[in-house]
């Protein structure tokens, strides 16, 4: 069982786009797939989920427990521990947490709690640890084989909170001056957090308490929405391409030396391109893009695009695994 | 199956027609199964056996066999991953050492192979497991069988493949249809590559009726009534005035797109009040369910028919009439539980294009999507030569 988060803090990217093709193709692959949607703004909920499903899922009036709020209520209001977290079945080999709007109201309480866990504070460790244990007993529930967690582009309570149930982060980028910038932000963050976690799990006074390992290893970034021709940069994101994985080799892997230039492209673990017409089409169809059949309007040379996306995607996923 | 045949079965020892597994989280593995068993590489001509809850280094494993667990295994015939639809019979037998139970899969030889899981042939040859190659999948091919099961696999002598949309087979359809590596081989000719899809009899050298049906560019003067007819009435019989008139005619591939992009601004959503203080906004007709029971139509008719579908609108229903009745095993009494196809290659075909999800659920898709607007019930009315569906407009519009 694999936990990977991805991470961005500069909104925009396409990162929920990606989660969403890339549980997909995990599942497509023969893998078991847990998607935990832990972004308050819940957008890769509204795309596994019906529009219907989604007002009965968020509707004030109806009290449905079908999200992630429901487990997460009783430690808001400071009556006890989580429930049991509730999951979709969108496919034989693939379920869903749903996200929720409200999310946002477990920020103040994670955030006392970050503090508290240094005064050995066990309930201060249950809130922290709250995603973790969701997630986990989900998981083992559908005996999953890999986890995927969507995050908000934020350094808040919430995301720190999420990011340490990761085994491993994946950073979307897209090739501008923000994602450059946003980098070296987001390195020496994850490192801080990394720390700081160790610090406090040896403090957990309750040993029974399943907590989160912390590791975060940052396995790499993949590049987002290309006006790709013949599969390569075109000239103004080119500069921007190339200044990538030094930017990232030192501030989010934190190496000091140099890279010599051929394995400075490793952690590249792909490119994708735009799929410009086929986006729409897969919103309206509710299916990943390389789903899309002639019924969904993949016609002649659609045809061959929903193909050569399968192909980026596969290439994708197979990179993502063997980095782990 | 009993006890007996089965223990018989289990001592056999012959890998290539029995899969024994405790696991019932495989799913992947009995899909494949399932498609070798189908393909009958060895030609036996005998069934194969996928057996749950075996495990023959421990006799004393035993597994609970739920019904929810018959209903998966009975989903892998419709759920349209394995195509042609295998032929499966599905039972539970006791354990030949007592206490607890077997499922039993018997899978019978497809009689139009081959059979693909996902796009890919799967075969067995004594030991050995893999995809079919392409010498093995012309076996596969002339052994179909010499006598038609149905009329879209017979051979179409008055066609032929210059009338044939080649392109858009192997453009839109083909990819969908076959694994990747296996168009990256690329040592068919055409006439093969449409043969692999039973679209093309390669014995008689002509396009199979399907073939024509599906990607002929006008197939109608060798198939009269291959079209569909929509006609909108101003009011409620034949005798009111028409307002409305089109037909659809052309290869299916053409028809079913024009027909889809025909229907997606045809119905609209209005408010209306449902009780004193709340609106709901309802459809004159559910899209989603007049698109079912049109697919339906188009997927069951008799093509040997010169009637079209009928597609007609009125101020207070829509009637959707194919040709052809209720067909096989299926009757006014288990209708529309038990479906056998009248032309399962162009059933396998619309769910390749997406135009079918799972096999079997229209109707039960139909009828929720009118539920959940609120319109009435639909009416099936079946005839000796005619199936009819009948859909209420909503009482509010």
């Amino acid at each position: 069982m694999k936990t990977l988060a991805f991470f961005n803090n500069k909104g925009g990217v396409g990162k929920t786009t990606l989660v969403y093709h890339l549980a997909w193709m995990f599942a497509d692959m023969g893998k078991r797939v847990l998607v935990a949607d832990l972004d308050p703004q819940a957008n890769v909920t509204s795309m596994f989920l019906e529009e219907s499903e989604l007002e009965k899922l968020w509707d004030p009036d109806v009290d449905s427990k079908q999200s992630i709020m429901a487990p997460i209520s009783p430690l808001i209001r400071g009556l006890g521990d989580i429930g049991p977290a509730p999951v979709r079945s969108i496919s034989s080999r693939l379920r869903l947490i749903p996200g929720d709007l409200n999310l946002s109201s477990f920020e103040s309480k994670l955030s006392e709690a970050w503090i508290k866990c240094l005064d050995r504070d066990e309930a201060a460790f249950r809130i922290t640890s709250a995603f973790h244990r969701l997630i986990r007993i989900a998981a083992r529930d559908f005996d999953a084989d890999i986890i995927l967690i969507d995050v908000g582009p934020n350094f808040g309570a919430i995301n720190r909170s999420a990011l340490i149930c990761a085994d491993a982060v994946v950073v979307p980028l897209a090739p501008d001056l923000f994602s450059i910038q946003g980098l070296m932000n987001l390195g020496p963050t994850l490192r801080r957090w990394r720390e700081e976690w160790l610090e406090r799990r040896s403090k957990n006074p309750e040993k029974s308490l399943d907590l989160p390992i912390g590791n975060m290893t940052p396995l790499g970034y993949v590049i987002l929405q290309f006006g790709i021709r013949d599969s390569r940069p075109v000239k103004a994101y080119d500069k921007w391409s190339q200044r990538i994985p030094e930017v990232f080799s030192k501030s989010v892997l934190g190496d000091g030396e140099q890279l010599s230039l051929d394995d400075s492209s490793g952690h590249c673990l792909g490119l994708l391109k735009h799929y410009r017409s086929l986006m729409p089409m897969a919103m309206e169809a509710r299916k990943p893009i390389f789903h899309l059949k002639a019924a969904d309007g993949a016609i002649g040379a659609h045809s061959s695009s929903v193909k050569d996306c399968e192909k980026d995607f596969s290439k994708l996923a197979d990179a993502i695994l063997s980095g782990f | 199956m009993n006890s007996e045949t089965l223990k018989s079965l289990i001592a056999s020892g012959e890998i290539d027609r029995v899969e024994m597994t405790r696991s019932t989280k495989d799913v992947d593995k009995f899909r494949e199964a399932i498609c070798s068993f189908s393909n009958d590489m060895a030609g036996r001509g005998e069934p194969g056996y996928l057996l749950i809850g075996v495990d023959e280094r421990d006799a004393t494993f035993r597994l609970p066999i739920t019904d929810e667990l018959l209903q998966q295994f009975a989903s892998y015939r419709s759920d349209g991953q394995i195509l042609p639809l295998p032929v499966l019979n599905i039972s539970k037998v006791p354990h030949p050492d007592g206490d607890g139970d077997v499922l039993v899969v018997q899978v019978t030889p497809h009689d139009m192979p081959p059979v693909r899981y996902r796009g890919r042939v799967h075969i067995r040859v004594g030991p050995r497991k893999d995809t079919a190659s392409e010498a093995e999948e012309r076996i596969l091919m002339e052994r179909r069988a010499a006598n038609f099961p149905t009329f879209d696999a017979t051979p179409c002598p008055e066609g032929e493949l210059k009338r044939l949309d080649v392109e858009t087979f192997r453009q839109t359809y083909r990819p969908h249809a076959v694994a990747e590596e296996v168009i990256a081989e690329n040592h068919r000719t055409v006439k093969e590559q449409l043969a692999a899809l039973r679209f093309f009899n390669l014995r008689r050298d002509c396009p199979t009726n399907a073939g024509m049906l599906m990607f002929a560019y006008d197939p109608l003067d060798l198939f009269p009534g291959a079209k569909i007819q929509f006609v909108q009435f101003d009011g409620e019989d034949l005798a009111d005035e028409v307002v409305a008139e089109k037909t659809f005619t052309g290869s299916l591939i053409t028809v079913l797109s024009e027909m889809d992009s025909f229907l997606k601004g045809r119905f609209t959503q209005k408010p209306v009040a449902i009780s004193d203080l709340r609106e709901q906004a309802v459809f004159d007709f559910p899209p989603d369910a007049i698109r079912e029971l049109l697919m339906n139509a188009v997927l069951h008719r008799d093509y040997q028919s010169t009637s079209p579908v009928r597609f007609y609108q009125f101020a207070d229903r829509i009637e959707i009439q194919n040709p052809g009745g209720l067909y096989g095993e299926a009757s006014p009494q288990n209708f529309p539980g038990v479906n056998t196809y009248r032309n399962p290659i162009i059933a396998e075909a619309m769910h390749v294009l997406g135009y079918v999800n799972r096999f079997g659920r229209g109707v039960m898709r139909a009828r929720r999507a009118l539920e959940e607007n609120g319109s009435s019930e639909p009416i099936f009315k079946f005839e000796t030569h005619h199936f009819l569906s009948c859909i209420p407009k909503h009482p509010q519009r």
